[in-house]
């Protein structure tokens, strides 16, 4: 058998190893067997040194096509057998995509903290800064400042917490003191005004205190969210705007508002606000005890008293108030049924929001 | 304020349905907080006719009386009111009524005796508030008729909510004005005049106020010869429709005419009352003195304070002014002759005695709020023309009427800009004017600005402002185009502290931890339960009125009600607890009149951070799952050089209890709680703790880290395990790595503590990574060996330690 020969049988054969070649450790088997140094393709071109110079590229010639075949033939396996590898390894690492994750748990925000947040953002957006003050407060700034009379019931005893003054200072009125817990954030907005010249747009969320019993619809301490304005030109329209404006961005567009008057001491005229019933759009149902409103913020433009306490001069500044209470905001957006749940810590209940 | 429909419309043609009224009423400040309709719902309740009246053999409050109810056969029924007697008509609700509150009425055994029905007071009939007795019927009432028919067809009344700067709105005349302004008609004003005949009142009585601020005008007539009698029904029905018991023609018309014209009268027997040779009452309105006391109507015997204010006759005192009449000269059965008074007294003054005394009534309800004291012998005179209608009897020629203090008319002034400025609207003079003017005042124009004259019946309108509100809420609020304010360059933004203290929380819930908010009243023990004393000097802050001995302080530490609430969690089933508080706690000084107020931020962990899950077990939380929390709070704050030193803490478990520091001051505390304290919460160890001064945090917090360029050579990372006392902390070998390692020592952590098998008992090993590198070239492999033996031999010389082999 001559050399050409040789090298055509060693294709065939090596050609049909690489078909039957299983895996990729046998394709480098055969690799190794045709192609090696010890290979029988190598073999067979070491013999080429006894070929005539006249043989030798025709024979060198059909070498180098055995070789390509050989080549060609094993990378084309190659492919098909790293590709059914690969196919098979993915088919066995497949997951049950339905299993729960691996998350480290986030905490979540308290509801009340969440709405106070809420309100803060749409008050920034229209100017407002953030003003805060103490929690227990001197009876000037909770009251008087706010032209509440000496004897309104809500200086009583059975309506405010009342705190031991170990100044030694004696109490206007017998059992009272001039200490006591705040029963509004408004004392932030006198000291605000003390502190501060025209224009003024504040907002003052906080902790306030009542002697109220805790029970599904009461609790002693709760959050209140007031807002102030003065500045020249200020008008109840304006008023009227603001609070639009919010209620639209806290309930949603399509929500409406509803100004009654009311009596407050540290604003005149004053209302209270109801925004329109969401369940019912209006009509009236169990929720907003078929009055189609609920009311949500008590307002009013600043009393001109209230200017006199702080040094600003009425007649050129005009300005408004307002109040709200967020656990109510909180009761009237998620129908939360019993206020307690806000003080008790229940993860249950903390970690819905 | 209960409002009559029928009543109303007698005054003033109100013309739309009630409901559209209570609307309208609502939208111009006077709120309407329900709207009952009486007599419709009232099947099945009948006139009946109580024959007799016996104790109950078992119970001493009730009673067993035998009722006719006009069908042929007597009932029994228990009742449990104590104003009735036999032959007193009262309505009687048969079985199978449904009472307006809906109360089903059945035949049921009471204490033993079958009642078979039930008598009814005014209020279970939904017309009246009395609830104290039976509605006594008069006499005249026909047996066994439907009561809703003899009653008279069903009524509407409104219940309005009248602020306290409206005691004009506390009568039934104000309420008709205040429709009647709002609708755009006129109300009237009932007024009468006594035919007068006999002996001059001036010889009488003779009235002596010895101080008119506290009593402007006293106004007293005399009546005789009355014969008092249950009212006839149309006085006794009114007065039940505001709210009041009828008690008997000469009381009624007392209360009737206060409903009618909000002017509180008081009838007194004159013959009981203490009269000179003459025959002549010298009433004198005088503060008590000391040791003065007086039985009031209700029975009770009063000790009058210095500052209570009287009437008194010349024995002594024989009312409390404005509040309650005495008892001993109250108008009774055998009263002939009447003293009628009309006066008017100091606000502060009866507020003072009816809180003072625990007394309210109608009369000194609305003295408090102020009575119109030009309108007191209108009161007066329409009283003894009604006494003399409906009780018979003389009214006495002249009114003796006392005034030392007549109220002065109030002028404002109301300029035309100024409700232009405040109200953000425009309205013409003649639209303001005829606004004011429907309100009773007077009004004379002027160019810019209107004259207004307040009426003496609005002591609330003291200012322009007040004028301007008027006319707001009348022309209507709802009518005020909505704008906002005009924008003169103003910022909305939050201060640094304010957005950090968001990103404080921010951080807590990153790291997993819920937020809460718990009471700020504390437990005056919890500093001994929790073995948080207070500091030197420190004194907790005091509640004068508390709701309870739990809550009599403020806390001092947001510890124990995180506690409480890790409890709370623990008793449900709910052992994963992660909370955390940003709130208030405070403390005072002596000689302190504010307390300090600071805010913390505390956090509680207990349990895992999850349940065990089919990819991750649970991990039982402890001490550095609390600490990992702080470490991230630091990171984010930007705040180097935190520091965890171990403490004493009498709160924490000793051992695993912490300061945290910072720049060597510190800032709070972290660490396990011990179980004792835990005990005393019932809630289960381990709960990992911390908290945190906040105003420290944002004073150390920096704004931003500085840029360092990440590193482009490769370091060469070797481990370094060194075998140390338990004494030695993890720190101290940390810092002696770090300065032994010099310039070429990049990073170092901490990566296993191992104690056991081939580490000597007391002893534990200390695995650290170390990163060598330097920032602008490649180290050698020589370097790096170098630097590491003298790393080692210094560090194994300075904590003394040994390599572990
Ligand atoms: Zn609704």
């Amino acid at each position: 058998m001559g050399v050409t020969e040789e090298l055509l049988a060693a294709q065939a054969e090596g050609l049909a190893a690489i078909e039957q070649a299983a895996d990729l450790a046998a394709l480098a088997a055969v690799r190794v067997a045709y192609l090696g140094k010890k290979g029988t393709l190598t073999a067979v071109l070491r013999g080429l040194g006894g070929l005539s110079a006249e043989e030798r590229p025709a024979v060198g010639k059909v070498a180098n096509e055995v070789r390509a075949a050989l080549e060609a033939a094993l990378a084309k396996r190659h492919e098909a057998l790293s590709s059914a590898a690969l196919e098979a390894r993915l088919a066995s690492e497949a997951v049950d995509v339905t299993l729960p994750g691996r998350a480290h748990p986030i905490g979540s925000r308290h509801l009340i903290s969440r709405i106070t947040a809420q309100v803060v953002e749409i008050f920034l957006g229209l100017g407002y800064r953030v003003a805060e003050g103490p929690e227990v407060e001197l009876d000037y700034y909770n009251f008087t400042a706010l032209n509440t009379p000496p004897d309104h019931p809500a200086r009583s005893l059975a309506d405010t917490f009342y705190v031991r003054d170990l100044s030694g200072d004696e109490a206007a009125v017998s059992g009272e003191s001039d200490v006591l817990l705040r029963t509004q954030t408004s004392p932030v907005q006198v000291r605000t005004m003390e502190r501060e010249k025209p224009p003024i747009y504040v907002l003052s969320p906080g902790r306030v205190y009542r002697r109220d019993i805790a029970d599904p619809s009461h609790l002693p301490q709760f959050t209140q969210i007031e807002g102030l304005v003065v500045d020249e030109g200020i008008t109840f329209a304006d008023l009227k705007g603001t609070l639009d404006h919010f209620v639209h961005r806290m309930f949603g567009p399509d929500r409406k508002t509803r100004f009654r008057p009311h009596f407050f001491p540290f604003t005149e005229p004053s209302a209270e606000v109801d925004v329109s019933c969401g369940i019912c759009d209006g009509a009236g149902c169990r929720f907003c005890k078929n009055s189609g409103w609920l009311e949500i913020l008590g307002c009013g433009m600043v009393d001109p008293n209230v200017f006199g306490h702080v040094g600003i001069d009425s007649e050129r500044y005009t300005g408004f108030a307002f109040g709200m209470g967020v656990e109510r905001i909180a009761a009237l957006k998620y129908n939360v049924p019993d206020l307690r749940m806000l003080v008790e810590g229940d993860m249950r209940f903390l970690r819905q929001f | 304020m209960r409002v009559s429909m029928s009543w109303l419309t007698e005054l003033v043609d109100v013309g739309v349905p009630a409901r559209e009224l209570a609307e309208r009423l609502d939208m111009t400040g006077t709120a309407v907080e329900a709207v009952h309709e009486t007599g419709e719902s009232l099947d099945g309740v009948v006139v009946g006719h109580i024959l007799t009246r016996e104790r109950h053999p078992e119970a001493d409050k009730l009673w067993v009386t035998t009722v006719d109810v006009g069908d042929g056969t007597l009932r029994t029924i228990v009742c449990g009111a104590q104003n009735f007697d036999a032959g007193d008509k009262v309505p009687v609700a048969l079985p199978g009524a449904v009472l307006p509150g809906g109360l089903e009425i059945k035949k049921a055994k009471l204490r033993g005796v079958v009642s078979e029905g039930m008598n009814c007071s005014a209020r279970e009939l939904g017309i009246g508030e009395d609830h104290e007795g039976l509605m006594i019927l008069p006499p005249d009432a026909p047996v066994g008729v439907p009561f809703a028919e003899w009653y008279g067809a069903g009524d509407t009344v409104l219940e309005l909510e009248i602020t306290p700067n409206r005691p004009d709105c506390l009568s039934m005349a104000g309420v008709a004005r205040e429709v009647g302004a709002v609708l755009g008609v006129p109300a009237k004003v009932p007024a009468s005049q006594p035919v007068e005949s006999g002996e001059e009142a001036a010889a009488a009585c003779s009235v002596t106020i010895t101080d008119a601020d506290l009593c402007p005008r006293y106004a007293a007539r005399i009546i005789r010869g009355v014969k008092v009698a249950p009212s006839p029904a149309w006085l006794a029905d009114k007065v039940a429709a505001a709210g009041a018991r009828p008690i008997n023609n000469v009381v009624d018309v007392t209360n009737y005419v206060m409903f009618e014209l909000g002017q509180p009268l008081h009838a007194f027997d004159l013959d009981k009352l203490a009269a000179d040779s003459n025959g002549r009452v010298a009433i004198t309105v005088r503060t008590a003195r000391s040791g003065e006391t007086l039985r009031t109507l209700d029975g009770v015997d009063r000790q009058l304070r210095s500052d209570t204010l009287l009437i008194c006759d010349s024995s002594g005192p024989v009312a409390l002014a404005g509040v309650m009449g005495g008892e001993s000269t109250e108008v009774s059965e055998t009263t002939v002759d009447v003293l009628l008074e009309s006066a008017c007294f100091d606000p502060a003054s009866i507020s003072r005695t009816s809180r003072s005394l625990g007394l309210v009534s109608e009369a000194s309800m609305r003295f408090e709020r102020t009575v119109d004291r030009t309108g007191c012998v209108a009161a007066l005179d329409r009283a003894a023309a009604l006494i003399a209608e409906v009780a018979g009897g003389q009214v006495a020629p002249g009114v003796v009427d006392e005034y030392p203090a007549p109220l002065q008319p109030r002028l404002l002034t109301l300029r035309l800009a100024r409700v232009r400025g405040v109200l953000g609207i425009d309205l013409g003079a003649e639209e303001v004017a005829g606004i004011l003017r429907s309100l009773g005042c007077d009004v004379e124009m002027g160019p810019e600005s209107l004259q207004v004259t307040v009426p003496s019946f609005r002591p609330d309108i003291e200012r322009e402002i007040d004028l301007i509100e008027e006319v707001l809420r009348i022309w209507g609020m709802e009518r005020v185009e909505p704008t906002l304010p005009g924008g003169r360059g103003r910022i909305g933004m939050l201060t640094r502290e304010q957005s950090l203290r968001e990103r404080i929380g921010d951080v807590m819930r990153a790291c997993g931890l819920n937020e809460t908010m718990t009471y700020a009243f504390g437990d005056p023990r919890d500093p001994e339960r929790c073995c948080m004393p207070f500091a030197e000097g420190e004194l907790p802050v005091e509640l004068l009125n508390p709701m309870s001995t739990e809550q009599a302080v403020l806390r001092r530490s947001l510890l124990p009600g995180l506690l409480a609430s890790v409890s709370y969690n623990q008793r449900r089933g709910v052992s994963d607890v992660h909370l955390y508080e940003m709130g208030s706690v405070f403390w005072t000084s002596e000689g302190r009149k504010q307390p300090k107020e600071r805010t913390m931020l505390a956090g509680v962990l207990a349990g895992a951070w999850h349940p065990p899950a089919w990819n991750a077990p649970a991990v039982p939380l402890d001490f550095f799952d609390g600490k990992g929390v702080i470490e991230n709070l630091f990171r984010e704050l930007a705040i180097p050089k935190l520091r965890v030193r171990a403490c004493d803490a009498g709160h924490l478990q000793p051992g695993r209890a912490a300061e945290v520091l910072a720049g060597g001051e510190v800032l709070g505390w972290l660490g396990e709680v011990h179980p004792a304290v835990l005990e005393r919460f019932e809630a289960h160890a381990p709960v990992v703790a911390f908290e945190l001064d906040v105003r420290a945090l944002v004073r150390l917090a920096a704004d931003a880290r500085p840029f360092v360029e990440p590193p482009r050579h490769p370091a060469v990372e070797l481990d370094l395990a060194i075998v140390v006392d338990e004494s030695v902390t993890a720190e101290e070998v940390e810092r002696a790595i770090r300065s032994a390692g010099g310039k070429l020592l990049a990073e170092t952590h901490l990566f296993d503590v191992y104690r056991g098998n081939g580490v000597e008992m007391g002893k534990k090993s200390l695995a650290f990574a170390l990163e060598y590198r330097v920032p602008d070239r490649t180290l050698t492999a020589q370097e790096v060996e170098s630097a590491h033996e003298r790393l080692v031999r210094k560090v194994t010389t300075s904590v003394g330690g040994t390599l572990r082999s």
